[in-house]
């Protein structure tokens, strides 16, 4: 008869996913709740520092599984080794958190196995010795208990941050940990791993610079950015936009101060052609000076400058982009 | 679900409550009878906005004969009224002067109604259905109607997490399809989903094309208190041409409220008017600069609606689908009032569809029944002595005032039927030689008067930058090539949030710039594009003005 409550552990690399510790959490409550042993299952490949690491935890068992066709993640690799595990241990419960890999093989596991996988659970509650499982429905509007009435094992994942990792309780001795056999010779693993990446720097924020040069519609085409790049570069500052600039795309949408983009209070704030729409203010009136470069001497951005100089920007720019460099230079 | 409502304003709200007590009573009846009880029936509310009344914008001032009928006890129970309607005005504005009306008009008395904040009163409304276990679900727009045939089956909700490039983003999520046995449109003025099904159902075979006004609105908090709570005043005139329907109206909220706001018939002929300005240059006029003075503006916003009145509603029922509130043109041109009727039409719908839900029959069968009830109501009796009141303004004020009051003496009855033509027809087209600027030397003193994109600034309008923009446009080059010479491109003028400019790019280039973010959804450019070219649809649910005390 199945008993007993797995808990899928995701690693990568030999680094353990924090998100598995969330899941530990809902499983040690069931685990609590209805009186069922809990243990851990590892898949992957040279991964004896993460099986030791879950094995301070609160657990009855830590198995490992690994096998060279585990190295690296594949959905052939880890669907077949999952049944298998699931198939030799038969628990009533097998845990998950909700990750993208999760997302790929444990449905496919489901399918093979036929059993029911009650998918990005936020959480769960005890009646009895059965489990009713929470899970969001009409993208997080509403709350909807599920209780499963097929046969076991019942599969579940958690929704990442449903529960905190930091609350996955710790044993009072190791938990013994246990190598398990699986077949993957027959296995043919269909898909290869690309080299991993990691997406381009993370976007700006602006709100650390302590030096902003800003520029808005009178710098009138993509062409003219150039000097104000200039002057920001002699400066040593950020440059930032407004967002008719941003919108033009002649510079990156992480670069728009204003209600619809960064806030900002830097030391000092250099708005060049920045007219001072109440929306771009918004984000920068809390700068410590401002300095506003503009031809309408009317125009409200000089209503919050404490330095302000009437003119065009393409006479004053470049003449003030030369002045700092000199005065940088011979110091 | 059973029953889908689309659109969380007055008219559906009240149907989904009534609709809720009758289900109940019928049952009780039933079980005392011995007869058969309906089974659990599911009533839902979908509303695009982040939360319920954000997106509902008024004057207002509401005649309660509706809401008594829905909530006999409504204050006591707490509705959110301002006050009742205590003193009142109406003027007639020259530049500088004013002239009282002799007899406040017939339909101007307003005594015994009240001043309230729609957006308070609808939100309190969301409070009494979801107390009567109503699922109500903000942040969902209904993206097309789902048909089986010619009969309404449902509706798709709008996707999530869209990009600009119209790529999915990592937070995609795509729309649901709610399939219901009756829809019940109540979308508000110029509903998108109304405007597809009217045109494939042909249901305006037999209307008169609709007409419309904008109204444009602040909400000023004064230092003291000079215009009690309840005061009204209405005016005409000033600033508005003698081609330009509309007025104005001044309402006392609580707390040194003022509620003040004009009202531009889009049925005017100059395409350079734009109703931001001319709302500013009427505050410019000694009667509201006075009552301003040294006040504080604290929230802007605009919203269109239907004033063609009874000869412009469309069939109101069709196979599995009704349309109430102002998606139907349900509101008095004549007395400026459309929530009671938006109320005691959604009380009328909720019978029709628990009669359809005992017998299991939502063709337009059983359904046609409302269109007959709501016609013959005291609503509907209202809106026919009314026929007449916007269509006698379709060739100018003078004309329209004389003949409105010789309707209003007869009860609406005139020689004949008036015609009247969509309001965009009636844009005149510019001088080729280039006409100056309508409103040269126009300065916002950031006291009294504001400009464009900082009365948006206050509409607290709010959308996702990263989506494409709602405002579809068929067919730019008409803008570059056609509107410039024709029109001078009006829809950088009769918009009241800045979202469409013509931008340089290049030399002596031109585009279009939709600047789609700032749209407050009052739908005056789906309604008076010249060339009909513009299609406003929902944008991602949330998005859109955040209306409070409006």
């Amino acid at each position: 008869m199945s008993q007993g409550i797995l808990l899928f552990i995701e690693q990568r690399d030999g680094v353990l996913n924090r998100t598995s510790y969330e899941a530990m959490v809902a499983a040690q409550g069931i685990a609590a709740a209805t009186a069922e042993k809990l243990s851990a299952v590892v898949l992957g490949k040279s991964i004896g520092g993460v099986a030791s690491e879950v094995a301070t935890k609160k657990l009855d068992g830590v198995y490992v599984v690994e096998d060279d066709k585990l190295a690296e993640y594949t959905s052939d690799g880890f669907t077949e080794a999952s049944r298998q595990v699931i198939q030799k241990l038969d628990p009533r419960f097998v845990l998950l958190s909700h990750t993208y890999q999760v997302r790929d093989f444990a449905p496919r596991v489901a399918a093979r196995i036929g059993a029911t996988f009650v998918t990005d659970c936020v959480g769960f509650r005890a009646e009895g010795s059965d489990v009713v499982f929470t899970r969001q429905i009409f993208q997080g509007k509403i709350n909807t208990d599920v209780r499963v009435n097929g046969a076991p094992p019942i599969l579940a994942s958690f929704q990442a941050g449903s529960y905190r990792a930091d609350k996955a309780e710790n044993g009072d001795a190791p938990a013994p940990i246990n190598p398990l056999e699986v077949s993957l010779s027959d296995v043919q693993i269909r898909s290869q791993a690309e080299p991993k990446f990691q997406e381009a720097k993370q976007a700006v924020d602006l709100s650390q610079a302590p030096l902003i040069v800003a520029v808005g519609r009178g710098i009138k085409s993509q062409e003219n950015i150039e000097i104000v790049e200039k002057l920001a570069a002699a400066m040593g500052a950020e440059i930032a936009a407004s967002r008719p600039i941003c919108d033009n795309e002649w510079l990156p949408m992480d670069r728009q101060i204003g209600s619809s983009g960064q806030t900002v209070s830097p030391k000092l704030y250099l708005a060049v052609g920045i007219s001072g729409a109440i929306q771009h203010v918004v984000g920068m009136k809390n700068s410590q000076t401002i300095v506003a470069i503009n031809k309408d001497a009317e125009a409200p951005i000089f209503d919050i400058a404490d330095y302000g100089i009437v003119g065009d920007l393409f006479d004053i720019v470049p003449a003030l982009t030369a002045e700092i460099t000199r005065v940088k230079t011979e110091g | 679900m059973d029953v889908l409502l689309v659109g969380a304003g007055p008219a559906n709200l009240a149907c989904a409550l009534q609709l809720s007590r009758l289900i109940a009573s019928h049952n009780e009846r039933m079980r005392q009878s011995a007869g058969k009880p309906l089974e659990e029936v599911n009533i839902a509310v979908i509303e695009k906005a982040s939360e319920i009344g954000a997106h509902q914008l008024s004057g207002a001032v509401l005649d309660p004969i509706s809401l008594r009928e829905l909530i006999p006890d409504f204050e006591s129970e707490g509705a959110p009224l301002e006050a009742p309607v205590g003193e009142e005005h109406v003027y007639f504005l020259s530049t500088n002067g004013k002239i009282p009306m002799p007899i406040l008009p017939p339909p101007l008395r307003n005594h015994g109604n009240y001043v309230v904040s729609i957006n308070k009163l609808v939100r309190w409304l969301g409070e009494k259905c979801e107390d009567a276990g109503i699922n109500v679900f903000p942040e969902f727009p209904g993206a097309e109607m789902l048909y089986d045939g010619n009969a309404v089956i449902g509706v798709r909700t709008g996707d999530k997490g869209i990009d600009k490039t119209g790529k999915p983003k990592p937070n995609f999520e795509p729309g649901v399809d709610i399939t219901a046995k009756v829809t019940v449109l109540g979308e508000g003025v110029r509903g998108s989903l109304t405007k597809q099904m009217v045109q494939r159902l042909k249901l305006d075979q037999e209307a008169d094309p609709q007409v419309y006004s904008v109204g444009i609105k602040e909400l000023w908090e004064v230092p003291d208190d000079r215009f009690a709570p309840g005061s009204v005043i209405h005016t005409l005139g000033f600033p508005l041409d003698s081609h330009t329907f509309g007025g104005s109206w001044v309402y006392g909220m609580r707390d040194r409220i003022i509620d003040i706001g004009l009202a531009v018939g889009l049925d005017y002929r100059d395409p350079r008017i734009d109703p931001h300005h001319e709302f500013q240059i009427f505050k410019t006029h000694p009667l509201i600069k006075d009552l301003l003075k040294g006040g504080k503006l604290v929230r802007y916003g605009a919203k269109a609606m239907p004033v063609g009145g009874w000869y412009t509603m469309p069939q109101l029922s069709a196979d599995g689908v009704m349309i109430i509130g102002d998606s139907a043109g349900m509101l008095n041109g004549e007395r400026l009032k459309g929530i009671h009727i938006a109320i005691k039409a959604g009380m009328l719908a909720a019978s029709t569809i628990l009669d359809a839900l005992v017998k299991g029959d939502f063709t337009r069968n059983t359904l046609a029944a409302f269109d007959d009830h709501f016609k013959q109501s005291y609503c509907g009796q209202e809106l026919q002595k009314a026929r007449n009141f916007h269509q006698a303004f379709d060739r100018g004020r003078m004309f329209g005032l004389i003949t409105a009051g010789v309707s209003t003496l007869t009860g609406g009855r005139l020689p004949s039927r008036l015609p009247i033509k969509a309001g965009h027809e009636h844009l005149r087209k510019i001088d080729g030689n280039g006409e100056k600027d309508k409103y040269e030397g126009l300065k916002y003193d950031d006291q009294i008067t504001f400009g464009k994109l900082t009365d948006v600034y206050y509409s607290s309008t709010h959308h996702d930058e990263d989506q494409p923009p709602h405002l579809k446009v068929l067919d730019t080059n008409i803008c570059i090539d056609r509107c410039t010479h024709e029109y001078g491109n009006p829809c950088e003028n009769f918009c009241p949030a800045n979202v469409y400019e013509m931008v340089e790019a290049g030399a002596e280039k031109r585009r279009l710039q939709i600047n789609f973010s700032n749209c407050v959804h009052c739908k005056t450019c789906d309604i008076m594009d010249p060339y009909q070219i513009i299609n406003w649809v929902p944008p991602e649910g949330g998005g859109g003005p955040n209306y409070r005390n409006m």
